[in-house]
C-alpha cells in the first residue's frame, strides 16, 4: 500500500475498483439528470418563445390594399357628412378593376375584401378635406382579416374549397389584385396605435397600452410610498414585540395570497362597497399596488438590512438623531435596492391578469381611456380576450400581444439588473 | 483499508511521506505560495507555523487537493504522496482524500447521528462488509478519538447535540474511520476552550504513533507541545523548516525569530 | 374642484414651510440659539398642514359618492318606494347618466328634475370641500407659526408626524388581510344564509345555475365544492410531479456540478421563466401543448377529453420549476461550507457529498419551498381559466376536463355581477376556501423556512 506508484490505478480504494467504478457511475449519473432537468427547462422556453415568435410575427405587418377611389358626389355630399355612401363609392372602385362582377352576392363577397374600417378611413379623409369630394383620391387600407390570412399564407390554397375562409373566385380577385401592385404588405403600426375591434386587422392594443399604464401609475404611486414607510418602520423603528411580529407574517403571508383573492377583495370592497367604477384602471391600480406593496416592503427591509451597523453607528455617533441616521444615511445607500425590489414588483404587477378579470378589466372597448377612471383594459387581459376570440386572425394578434408584454416585461427586469449590478457594494 | 489495518504496519520513522517541491498556489492573479519545498515524514507530527495569511492552510489544503473546489485556486510544481505525484491527471482526488484525511478548523459534523458521522466514510468507500464490520471501525474509530466513553450510549444521538471539544473530537474519528495515512488538521483547536485543546492535543500526539499528522496552528506554544518538526511560513514563502526544538530555540533565519519572539505577527 | 383644493393646499403647505423657515432665521439671526435647525421648523408647517388637509380631502372622496346618492334617492323617495334594489340602481344609474348628458330614449321630467339636483349637490360638495380645506390649511398655517420660538423642539415634533405616517403605512398591509377577510366573511355569510354549510363542504355535486325565472324548476343549482377541489387538487398534483423533480435536479446541478460560466447563464434563463406572467403560460397550454397531447393520445388511440387535465397541469408544472429550483438552490446554498469540506475531505465524490450531506440538511428549507409551490398551484388562476374545463367532476384521471375553485371564482364572477345570488356569493365562499387553505400552507411553509434559515444564521 505504501508504494502507490507501483499500483496500476493509484489512490484506488482498498476493495477494488469496482467499487470505484459504482461510485464515478453515480456521479455521472447525478450530473446527467441534473443536466437532463435544465435541459428540459430550458426547451420548454424554447418552444415557448418559438410557438409565440412563429404564430406572432405575422401580425406585425398587416395586408393593406391601394385603391384609387372617385368620391362620386352623387353618394357622398358635404351637406350630409359625416354621412354618405362610402361603402358604395369603395365598391365602385373595385367593380372598376372587375367589370364583369355584376350579381348582388359576388359583389357583397368582393366589398368584404375591404377592412371593415376602410370606409371609416375614408370619411375621415373626406370630413377632413371637403374639397375632395368630386375628386379621386388614392387610398391605401387595410383588408379584411381572411385576406389577410391568405396573403400571409396562413389560409393555404391547396386546402379544398368548402373548407377554406376564401373560395377560389376571391382568391382569383386577390391574385389579381397582387399581380397588379395594388396589394402591399406594411409594419402593422395599427397594432399599437388601433385600440380593440371585433375585427381582426383593426384591433389594436392601444387601449390596453393606456389602460395598463394608467393602472401600474396609480399602483406605484400607492404601493411605494406605503411600501417604503412600512418597510422603514418594521426594520428599523418598530420595537420587537407581539405586534411587530404579527405584521411581519402577515406582510409575508399577504406576500402568497393568491392574485384572484386580492380580485375578490377588490370586487367586494372597492366596486361593492365604496362604489368605485367597474373596469377603471384605478381600482385595478389600487388591487395590485396590494399585491406589490408586499414585495416592495421584503425587498426594503433586505436592502435597509444590508447596510452595515458601522455606517448607523458613526452618525449615532456624531450626534445624530434616529430619523436623521435613518433618513440621512441608511436609506440613500439602500435605495439601489430599493428600487430595484421596486421594478420586480411593478414588473410583476403588469404581468398580473386574474384580479383584473374579477373587476371588469376585460371589457370590450374600443376607444383608449383618457383618465384612469374610465373603463379600460390592460395588456394581459387584453390577451387573454384575444385568446378566447374565436376568429383566427386573432392567435397571431395574441402572439403578438404577448411578444409586445414580454418585451416590456424583459426591459423592466434588464434595468433592475443593471441597477442592481451598477449599485450593488460589497460592505 | 480494512484488509491492511494501518496500524500494525510498521515504518521506519524518517520514511518520506509527502514530499512538495517548488509548490506555487495562485489565486486568479495573486501568487499565495511562492514556490515551497518540504518533505513530510511519517509517524510525525509536523506543524506549520506563521503569521495570518502567510498561506500554511492554503498549503495545507494542496496536500488534500481540496484546493481543486475553488475555481480561481491553480496550482503548479510537485507534490508526491509515497512517491506518487497527485497532481497527476490520473489521480482520483476522491480516492486520495481517503487515504489523506482532514479535521477543519471548526467542528463540522454532519446533521445526522454520531454513529453515522463516524460510519460515513467507510460506507462510501466500501470498507465494511456487514454491520457488524462497520461497528467495528466505528469504535475503534471513537477509541482512538477518546470520545467512545462519552458518546457510547448516546450513538443515535445527532452529532451537532455534543459540545464543541466533542465535536471536533467526533470529526478527528470520522476522518480516521476511512483508514487514512496522513491527518491533515486546520487549525482544530482554534474554536475550543482550553481544556478541549488540551484533550484534543494529547489526542494528537497519540495519533503520531499510526499516522503522520500536519497540523496547522495560530499558538506557537501548540506547535512546541505537539509536533517534532516545524515549518515557519511567512508571505506565501517556507522561510525555515527543521527540528520543533531548534526552530524554537534556535531559529537560523531572522525572520522566524522576528515572529517567535513576538515582533511580527 | 378636487384639483384646486388639492393646488390650494399645496400652495398653502409650501408658504407655511417658508414662512415658519423664515421666522426661524430671523430669531437665529438674533443671536438666540435654536433648539433645532431653521428647516425643521419649516418641515413642522409642512407637515401640520398637509397630513390632516390630505386626510380630509380623500375621507371627503370616499364619503360624496355615497352621501350623495343617499341624498339624491331621499329627494325622490316617493317615486321609489316599494322598488326593488335593482330597480333602485337602475333608476340612479339612468339619473347619473341624464346629468352628464348621455339621454336615451324620453324620460319622465322627475327624473330631468332629479338630474338637476345630482348635479347641484356634487357642485356644492366641491365647493364646499375647497372652503373647508382652505380655512383647515390656513387655521394650520397659522397654529404651526405661532409654534415657532428658540426653545421649541421642531425637529422632534417632524419626527413623531413622520414615525406616525410610518406607523400609517405598516398598518396599511394589516388592512390589506382584514379587508380581505371581512370581505370574504361577509359575503360568504350571505352565501350561508341561502346555502347550507353542510351542503358546500360536503357536497359532492357543483352545478352553479341559478334559475332565470322565479318560478323555474329546472335549476336549483348544487353548490357541494368536494368535485371542485378534487379537480384542483388533480391539477396541483400533476404540476408538482414535473416541477418537484425537474426544479430539485436543476438546483442540485447549478448549485455543485455546473461550471460557473454555465450557472451565469442558467441563472437568467430561470429568471425568464419565472418572470413569464400566467397568462402566457395559458396561452402556450392552449396552443400548443393541449393540441400536441391531443394529437399523440389521437396517435396511440387514447380517447382524452378537449380540455386535458394533463394540459393544464403539466404547464403550471413547468411554471413552478424555477419557483422550486430557487428555493432549493438557496436551501443547498445555506448549508455551510464547513460541511461540505467535511464530506469532501473524507473523500466522498461530489454527487455523495450532494445527495448524503448537503441534500438532507437541506431538506427543511426545501420542504418549505415545494409547500409554498403547492399553495401556488392551488391558487394560480390563469392556466386553467384558459386550459381546464369547467365543469366539475368527482375524477382523479388526469386525461379527463377537471374544473379548479380558481376556475369556478373566475367564470362566476366575469361580466356582470350583482352581490344578492348564490352563484356570485358562491365564488366568495370559494375564494374563502382558497384562501383558508393556502394561509394554512404558507404560515407552515414559512415557519419551516424560517426555522431552516436560523439554524444555519
Amino acid at each position: 500500500m505504501t508504494d502507490l506508484s507501483a499500483q496500476d490505478a493509484p489512490f484506488a480504494g482498498s476493495s477494488g475498483s469496482a467499487l470505484v467504478r459504482r461510485r464515478n457511475r453515480k456521479q455521472v449519473i447525478v450530473q446527467g439528470l441534473g443536466l437532463a432537468a435544465i435541459s428540459f427547462a430550458a426547451l420548454m422556453l424554447f418552444i415557448l418563445i418559438a410557438s409565440l415568435v412563429s404564430t406572432g410575427y405575422k401580425a406585425f405587418t398587416q395586408t393593406h390594399i391601394t385603391v384609387e377611389v372617385f368620391v362620386d358626389p352623387d353618394e357622398v355630399s358635404v351637406e350630409k357628412l359625416p354621412r354618405g355612401g362610402f361603402r358604395e363609392v369603395l365598391l365602385a372602385s373595385l367593380q372598376k378593376e372587375f367589370p364583369e362582377v355584376t350579381e348582388r352576392a359576388e359583389l357583397r363577397s368582393l366589398q368584404n375584401i375591404f377592412s371593415n374600417g376602410a370606409q371609416f378611413a375614408l370619411r375621415d379623409m373626406v370630413a377632413a378635406d371637403h374639397s375632395l369630394v368630386g375628386q379621386t383620391v388614392t387610398l391605401t387600407v387595410p383588408v379584411s382579416d381572411p385576406f389577410d390570412q391568405l396573403a400571409k399564407d396562413l389560409v393555404k390554397r391547396e386546402t379544398p374549397e368548402a373548407q377554406r375562409r376564401v373560395n377560389d373566385r376571391e382568391i382569383g380577385w386577390f391574385d389579381a389584385l397582387d399581380a397588379a401592385g395594388k396589394i402591399s404588405q406594411p409594419v402593422n403600426w395599427g397594432l399599437i396605435t388601433n385600440a380593440d375591434s371585433r375585427f381582426p386587422e383593426l384591433a389594436g392594443l392601444k387601449g390596453a397600452l393606456v389602460g395598463s399604464f394608467w393602472a401600474l401609475l396609480v399602483c406605484f404611486l400607492i404601493s411605494f410610498p406605503l411600501g417604503i414607510g412600512a418597510a422603514i418602520y418594521l426594520e428599523e423603528f418598530a420595537p420587537k414585540n407581539r405586534w411587530s411580529d404579527l405584521i411581519e407574517v402577515n406582510i409575508n403571508n399577504l406576500a402568497a395570497v393568491p392574485s384572484v383573492v386580492f380580485g375578490l377583495l377588490a370586487l367586494a370592497v372597492f366596486i361593492g362597497w365604496f362604489g368605485m367604477p367597474r373596469s377603471a384602471p384605478i381600482v385595478g391600480g389600487m388591487t395590485l399596488a396590494l399585491m406589490t406593496m408586499p414585495t416592495i416592503i421584503i425587498a426594503t427591509r433586505a436592502a435597509l438590512k444590508a447596510v452595515p451597523p458601522s455606517i448607523r453607528e458613526a452618525a449615532l455617533g456624531v450626534g445624530a438623531s434616529k430619523h436623521q441616521v435613518v433618513f440621512g444615511h441608511v436609506l440613500p445607500l439602500a435605495m439601489p435596492g430599493i428600487l430595484t425590489g421596486t421594478i420586480i414588483g411593478l414588473a410583476q404587477a403588469l404581468g398580473e391578469t386574474a384580479p383584473l378579470l374579477l373587476i371588469g378589466m376585460n371589457a370590450f372597448i374600443t376607444s383608449a381611456p383618457s383618465s384612469p377612471f374610465d373603463s379600460a383594459t390592460a395588456l394581459p387581459t387584453q390577451i387573454f380576450i384575444w385568446a378566447d376570440s374565436p376568429e383566427r386572425g386573432f392567435v397571431s394578434r395574441t402572439s403578438a400581444a404577448i411578444l409586445v408584454l414580454l418585451t416590456f416585461l424583459i426591459t423592466m427586469n434588464a434595468v433592475a439588473i443593471y441597477l442592481r449590478s451598477k449599485f450593488e457594494r460589497k460592505w | 483499508m480494512y484488509d491492511t489495518p494501518t496500524l500494525e504496519r510498521t515504518v521506519d520513522n524518517s520514511t518520506v511521506k509527502f514530499s512538495a517541491r517548488d509548490v506555487h498556489v495562485f489565486y486568479g492573479e495573486t501568487e499565495a505560495i511562492k514556490g515551497v519545498d518540504v518533505d513530510i515524514l511519517d509517524k510525525t507530527v509536523t506543524a506549520f507555523i506563521g503569521p495570518s495569511g502567510c498561506g500554511k492552510s492554503t498549503f495545507l489544503r494542496c496536500l488534500n487537493r481540496m484546493n481543486d473546489t475553488i475555481d480561481i485556486c491553480r496550482v503548479t510544481g510537485k507534490i508526491t504522496l509515497d512517491g506518487a505525484d497527485i497532481y497527476d491527471k490520473r489521480i482520483d482526488p476522491v480516492q486520495l482524500r481517503a487515504k489523506v484525511g482532514m479535521v477543519f478548523q471548526k467542528p463540522n459534523p454532519f446533521p445526522k447521528s454520531i454513529y453515522d458521522n463516524v460510519a460515513y466514510g467507510p460506507r462510501i468507500h466500501g470498507l465494511a462488509r456487514t454491520k457488524a464490520d462497520l461497528d467495528v471501525i466505528v469504535e475503534k474509530s471513537l477509541r482512538r478519538a477518546a470520545l467512545w466513553t462519552e458518546a457510547k450510549d448516546r450513538l443515535n444521538e445527532p452529532g451537532t447535540g455534543l459540545s464543541g471539544g466533542q465535536q471536533q473530537r467526533l470529526c478527528i474519528a470520522r476522518a480516521v474511520a476511512t483508514g487514512p495515512e496522513v491527518l491533515l488538521m486546520d487549525e482544530p483547536c482554534s474554536a475550543l476552550d482550553p481544556i478541549a485543546t488540551a484533550q484534543v492535543e494529547e489526542l494528537i500526539d497519540e495519533l503520531r504513533q499510526s499516522y503522520s499528522v500536519v497540523i496547522v496552528t495560530h499558538s506557537m506554544q501548540q506547535a512546541a507541545r505537539v509536533s517534532q518538526k516545524t515549518a515557519f511560513f511567512h508571505l506565501g514563502d517556507l522561510v525555515e523548516f527543521g527540528e520543533t526544538g531548534q526552530i524554537f530555540t534556535n531559529p537560523k533565519d531572522p525572520r522566524t525569530e522576528s515572529y517567535i519572539t513576538g515582533r511580527i505577527g | 374642484m378636487t384639483t384646486a383644493a388639492f393646488l390650494c393646499l399645496f400652495v398653502l403647505a409650501v408658504a407655511g414651510y417658508l414662512w415658519n423657515r423664515q421666522a426661524a432665521s430671523a430669531i437665529r439671526a438674533n443671536g438666540t440659539r435654536l433648539h433645532s435647525l431653521e428647516g425643521f421648523h419649516g418641515f413642522y408647517a409642512l407637515l401640520t398642514v398637509l397630513v390632516p388637509a390630505l386626510v380630509l380631502i380623500l375621507l371627503w372622496q370616499v364619503l360624496q359618492g355615497p352621501v350623495i346618492d343617499a341624498l339624491l334617492k331621499g329627494g325622490i323617495s316617493e317615486r321609489l318606494d316599494g322598488l326593488g334594489t335593482g330597480e333602485v340602481q337602475l333608476i340612479v344609474a339612468e339619473i347619473k347618466s341624464i346629468s352628464r348628458g348621455a339621454v336615451f330614449g324620453t324620460p319622465e321630467q322627475w327624473k330631468f328634475d332629479a338630474a338637476e339636483r345630482y348635479v347641484t349637490l356634487n357642485m356644492r360638495s366641491d365647493t364646499l370641500l375647497l372652503v373647508v380645506v382652505l380655512v383647515l390649511s390656513l387655521a394650520l398655517v397659522v397654529f404651526s407659526r405661532r409654534k415657532v420660538a428658540a426653545e421649541f423642539r421642531a425637529r422632534h415634533g417632524v419626527e413623531r408626524i413622520v414615525s406616525g405616517l410610518m406607523i400609517f403605512c405598516s398598518v396599511v398591509a394589516i388592512f390589506a388581510t382584514v379587508g380581505i377577510i371581512a370581505s370574504l366573511m361577509f359575503e360568504t355569510g350571505k352565501f350561508f344564509a341561502k346555502v347550507p354549510v353542510t351542503e358546500f363542504l360536503f357536497g359532492t355535486n357543483w352545478e352553479p345555475q341559478i334559475p332565470l325565472r322565479e318560478d323555474q324548476v329546472a335549476a336549483e343549482g348544487a353548490f357541494g365544492w368536494l368535485p371542485v377541489m378534487l379537480g384542483t387538487l388533480v391539477i396541483t398534483v400533476i404540476a408538482l410531479l414535473v416541477a418537484v423533480p425537474v426544479g430539485l435536479m436543476t438546483a442540485i446541478y447549478l448549485n455543485e456540478f455546473a461550471p460557473k460560466k454555465f450557472r451565469a447563464v442558467a441563472k437568467p434563463f430561470l429568471e425568464i421563466l419565472a418572470g413569464v406572467p400566467t397568462v402566457v403560460y395559458g396561452f402556450f397550454a392552449i396552443l400548443v401543448v393541449a393540441p400536441a397531447m391531443r394529437n399523440f393520445a389521437a396517435a396511440i388511440g387514447v380517447d382524452v377529453s378537449p380540455n386535458i387535465a394533463l394540459a393544464a397541469g403539466s404547464v403550471m408544472g413547468i411554471m413552478l420549476i424555477p419557483f422550486i429550483s430557487s428555493f432549493a438552490d438557496d436551501a443547498l446554498s445555506a448549508v455551510p461550507q464547513s460541511l461540505r469540506d467535511g464530506a469532501l475531505g473524507l473523500g466522498a465524490t461530489r454527487a455523495e457529498m450532494m445527495l448524503n450531506v448537503l441534500f438532507p440538511a437541506a431538506i427543511p428549507g426545501i420542504v418549505g419551498g415545494v409547500l409554498l409551490a403547492v399553495s401556488r398551484a392551488i391558487g394560480e388562476t390563469m392556466i386553467v381559466v384558459m386550459a381546464a374545463g369547467l365543469i366539475a367532476k368527482m375524477t382523479i384521471n388526469p386525461l379527463d376536463s377537471v374544473t379548479t375553485v380558481t376556475v369556478q371564482i373566475v367564470t362566476l364572477l366575469i361580466g356582470d355581477t350583482s352581490f344578492d345570488n348564490p352563484k356570485t356569493l358562491a365564488a366568495f365562499a370559494l375564494g374563502m376556501m382558497l384562501f383558508i387553505v393556502t394561509l394554512v400552507i404558507n404560515v407552515f411553509a414559512l415557519r419551516i423556512v424560517r426555522k431552516y434559515r436560523e439554524a444555519y444564521d
